[in-house]
């Protein structure tokens, strides 16, 4: 929490807005220390005055002063959005939480009076409500906290239905937690986000129904001021003095604008989580460099074979001890119609490598701009996000692991196929469909022009890998880059599906990347492998020769962990230790700490990629080459 | 292995399908007439791919999830009995661990409180600085600092949050540990980890395992006996070594022909395509 204000401080969105609802706060707790005048006293030898060195803001009808009255008004101002918000978490949180956990007929029976009542244009029900209980400021907010109680119940049961299934919630209850535990101390702390944001962005739309309830005359009564009801007084002397109005007008908008910013500011604190706005400025910069980068690094030079071309890719990300390497000049290519294994534990960068050759990292998370990623000869690096789309768009297709949440649920399968083929490749509505039947066709979708028909969550999650993969297809792309494609998909589907892939990859003619931690995958699917620990290769080379004899320990390490069918061992290996994260500084290898052979020079000197005798193949081993021959 | 700690008999879960104002409900059965038992200390798998019935199963045998028929008994008591009258006594007994490391974690808590929580309210605990201890004893059972007290869900990686888990589960002292999907979330490395500590865990404290996973060869490498469900049937069951090696049914053989082998020579996607 602590660290979040920090954060929301340290952005301009956030500063700011805080600033102007200090000052409003300290209007309204000690408003005698601001005014100048008393703001009730009339003063008829000065009426409707301009701004003077007296009256700073002017003076109305009755010779008050405007600025005085300006400042008094901040504590109706404030009184209403406190009452009415507090009333509307008073009465909402509990209920929604309530008809969240319970579920049945109480949520049904609920939300069903909420969404009718939702139904009645707010300000009129407002209004209806200040008829019965008379006008004053109290009566309209208790009107307003009602109606916002209902946004308050939406959001907080719409909350406790995402979070009531995670497996925390379950485990509470096996941990014997009982239910208002469940509710205060698991569901309430994990909601708490959203719920501030709502209440920074109701204390605004308060705050403009206050005054829209003062102007009309409903609200707080003369002689006191509120912002609203010198919005109306102004109104009436506008011909006299245009001025008059400008003073309370501006306070509202100010005041609204600030809520609703910082409302803003912090729920993109709370998405963007540390280092923030850090990672956003630096990210600006270094598109910027990129741009004009045309050095060329001493590496190999680039395979003119090759379909894909990656030298010395250098990936930062941000850290809670500031930007760091998660891919480490990372250098490989892969050829047309070739599919090359992306391996390593998580923490390699594997996944952070193919979202930067398919140009689709993260905010704040950066390339180096001497990093070279050439596809199809054409050098990515530094191109803009326009032109990235446009190689996904036509050469490059992406697969993610978890299918339906990379699948639009509000949208059928059909529109989320159709319609980028009509965007990028100018089909009319007709042709597009008949491609995306097409297409799911090709992908083993059964009876596929109905099936277009169906939302995504009709599909089981080995079928929307296929439509995600009928997607990437869509393209024509001569690479395809699956990130863990089949790991969310149980062995069974995942077969079915990597079948797929590779009867594609060969038909086609696509090359793959294929991301994942499953060494029997790769051996199943690959013709050539990346090994990758703490941000580097460690080891490459064609699948058949790596499996038979892995030279880097850290693949033989790997290799030993994968439980086997048929082994008789009962104890599987492990590799102790853990990865170092991407800002651990470590001299000489980053593998040493973790290393069964490690010696002395391991810790001193840089290890680099050591080209091996048979073909295609580097370990980044001082021992590469004869470590293999010691252990065959 | 001195007598059975679980013995479900002849369950049924059916779910009746269709909104609450459709007309016309379909009935899902979930889990058909599926009858195993757990000796104490031993391991169970239940292996089957997903929908085959396998966490309904596990979810009756925790009590979370109230069987259509059949009986589910924990030592010499019923379970949907315990689960009306004495949850708490049912939780101290049978605990569990789930897929998501992160996920199962309370986000807002430190790892002391989250392990707090079972030990005050199974393991009658009451005192904090003995909580702690515990706790702390807890962290070292599954091989982890005690400094991993004060930190919070998402400061933890993949490993070491299923490894809380598991403490969590171990803090009353249960008879029996339904792993759902334990580790499959879990990278190749962080697996083997976790599937040794669970196997050193059950010599240690004689804890029985329900081991529910979609991997055969995970399940095997911990697993005394297994249990084939598919379909919400069981439709084979036998110890590891005859499910692995000599496979009867058809359903267990499409399993084990699916499971990916880490050597190209042997089996490979590619040449399977090209012999059919």
């Amino acid at each position: 929490m602590r660290s979040i204000l920090h954060r929301l401080v340290a952005r301009p969105a956030g500063f700011i807005p805080l600033f102007w609802l200090a000052i409003v706060g300290f209007c309204a707790l000690l408003p005698a220390l601001v005014m100048t005048h008393d703001p009730n006293a009339a003063d008829f030898g000065a009426i409707l005055e301009g701004p003077s060195g007296e009256h700073w803001f002017g003076t109305d009808d009755f010779g008050r002063d405007t600025f005085s009255r300006v400042v008094d008004a901040a504590r109706p101002a404030a009184m209403a959005g406190l009452q009415a918000v507090s009333i509307s978490l008073v009465l909402g949180l509990p209920i929604g939480l309530f008809v969240g956990y319970a579920g049945g007929w109480w949520d049904r029976i609920v939300m069903r009076i909420v969404d009718a009542i939702f139904s009645l244009p707010g300000l009129i029900l407002a209004f209806a409500i200040v008829a019965i209980l008379g006008p004053g400021l109290t009566n309209a907010m208790y009107s307003v906290g009602f109606l916002f109680a209902l946004r308050i119940i939406r959001l907080v049961r719409g909350m406790v239905l995402s979070v009531r299934e995670e497996p925390f919630i379950e485990a509470a209850r096996l941990s014997g937690a009982p239910t208002a535990t469940v509710l205060s101390r698991y569901l309430l702390p994990n909601m708490m986000g959203p719920l501030i944001v709502q209440v920074t962005i109701s204390f605004a739309a308060v705050l403009l129904i206050e005054a829209a309830l003062s102007f009309l005359g409903l609200g707080v009564q003369q002689p006191d001021a509120t912002w609203g009801s010198m919005l109306r007084e102004a109104r009436s002397l506008q011909r006299d003095n245009p001025w008059i109005a400008w003073p309370p007008g501006l306070a509202i908008t100010f005041t609204v604008l600030a809520f609703n910013t910082l409302g803003d500011a912090y729920r993109d604190v709370l998405t963007e989580g540390p280092g923030g706005r850090a990672k956003a400025a630096k990210r600006g910069a270094s598109l910027g460099l990129a741009q004009g980068t045309t050095a060329v690094s001493d590496a190999d030079p680039a395979d003119p074979n090759a379909l894909l071309s990656v030298r010395n890719l250098t990936v930062t990300v941000p850290t809670s001890a500031g930007p760091a390497p998660a891919v480490r000049q990372l250098s490989f290519d892969m050829r047309p119609a070739e599919v090359v294994g992306l391996v390593g534990e998580s923490g390699s960068g594997k996944t952070v490598s193919a979202l930067a050759v398919a140009g689709l990292l993260p905010r704040g998370v950066t390339i180096d701009p001497s990093s070279q990623i050439h596809f199809d000869g054409e050098q990515l690096v530094g191109k803009t996000e326009a032109d990235m789309s446009n190689v996904r768009g036509t050469g490059i297709g992406m697969i993610f692991q978890d299918p339906t949440a990379s699948l639009n649920p509000a949208l059928t399968v059909g529109y989320q196929l159709a319609e980028p083929l009509r965007i990028h490749h100018g089909l009319s509505k007709k042709d597009a469909i008949d491609r995306a039947v097409e297409l799911l066709d090709r992908v083993g979708v059964n009876n596929p022009r109905q099936r277009l028909k169906d939302f995504p969550h009709q599909f089981s999650g080995g079928m929307a890998q296929r439509v995600m993969i009928a997607m990437a297809l869509a393209s024509e792309p001569s690479l395809i880059i699956a990130d863990e494609p089949t790991t969310a998909l149980d062995v069974t589907t995942q077969r079915q599906v990597l079948e797929l892939l590779v009867e594609l990859c060969e038909d086609l003619g696509m090359a793959m990347l294929f991301i994942t931690h499953d060494l029997g995958v790769v051996a199943e699917v690959c013709d050539r492998a990346v090994v990758m620990y703490a941000g580097q290769a460690v080891e490459t080379g064609d699948v058949y020769d790596l499996f038979a004899a892995p030279d880097h320990p850290y693949s033989r390490a790997l290799l030993a962990s994968v439980p086997l069918l048929d082994g008789d061992e009962e104890r599987l290996v492990t590799i102790p230790g853990r990865v170092p994260g991407p800002g651990e500084q470590i001299a000489g290898c980053r593998f040493g700490a973790r290393c069964e052979l490690v010696h002395e020079a391991c810790t001193t000197t840089l290890v680099e990629l050591i080209t091996l005798p048979r073909d295609g193949r580097s370990s980044r081993c001082l021992l590469a080459g004869a470590s293999t021959e010691s252990n065959p | 292995m001195s007598g059975t700690v679980l013995r479900v008999g002849h369950l049924v879960v059916e779910f009746s399908g269709g909104g609450a104002f459709s007309l016309n409900r379909e009935i899902v059965r979930a889990v058909r007439d599926v009858s195993f038992h757990i000796g104490q200390g031993e391991a169970y798998g239940l292996v089957g791919e997903s929908g085959s019935g396998k966490t309904t199963s596990g979810r009756c045998v925790l009590g979370l999830q109230k069987p259509t028929s059949g009986s589910i008994t924990l030592g010499a008591d019923d379970v949907g009995e315990l689960a009306r009258h004495d949850p708490q006594a049912l939780h101290q007994r049978i605990q569990a661990v789930f897929q998501n490391p992160i996920s199962s974690l309370n986000p807002a808590m430190t790892v002391d409180r989250i392990l707090a929580e079972p030990l005050r309210r199974l393991a009658g605990v009451k005192d904090s600085a003995a909580a702690r201890t515990r706790s702390a004893e807890l962290l070292d059972a599954v091989r982890l600092p005690s400094d991993v007290l004060d930190r919070r869900p998402t400061e933890l990686s993949g490993g070491m949050a299923q490894r809380v888990s598991i403490a969590r589960a171990l803090a009353s002292s249960p008879t029996l540990i339904m792993l759902d999907e334990a580790v499959s979330a879990l990278d190749v490395a962080t697996q083997a980890q976790v599937i040794n500590l669970l196997a050193d865990l059950r010599d240690e404290t004689g804890v029985s395992y329900l081991f529910i996973a979609h991997d055969l060869a995970v399940v095997r490498h911990l697993c005394d006996r297994i249990g084939v469900m598919s379909q919400g049937e069981l439709v084979e069951e036998g110890n590891s070594a005859d499910i692995c090696h000599r496979p009867t049914h058809e359903y267990t053989q499409r399993l084990l022909a699916a499971v990916p082998v880490p050597d190209p020579n042997v089996k490979r996607v590619r040449q399977d395509l090209r012999t059919r």
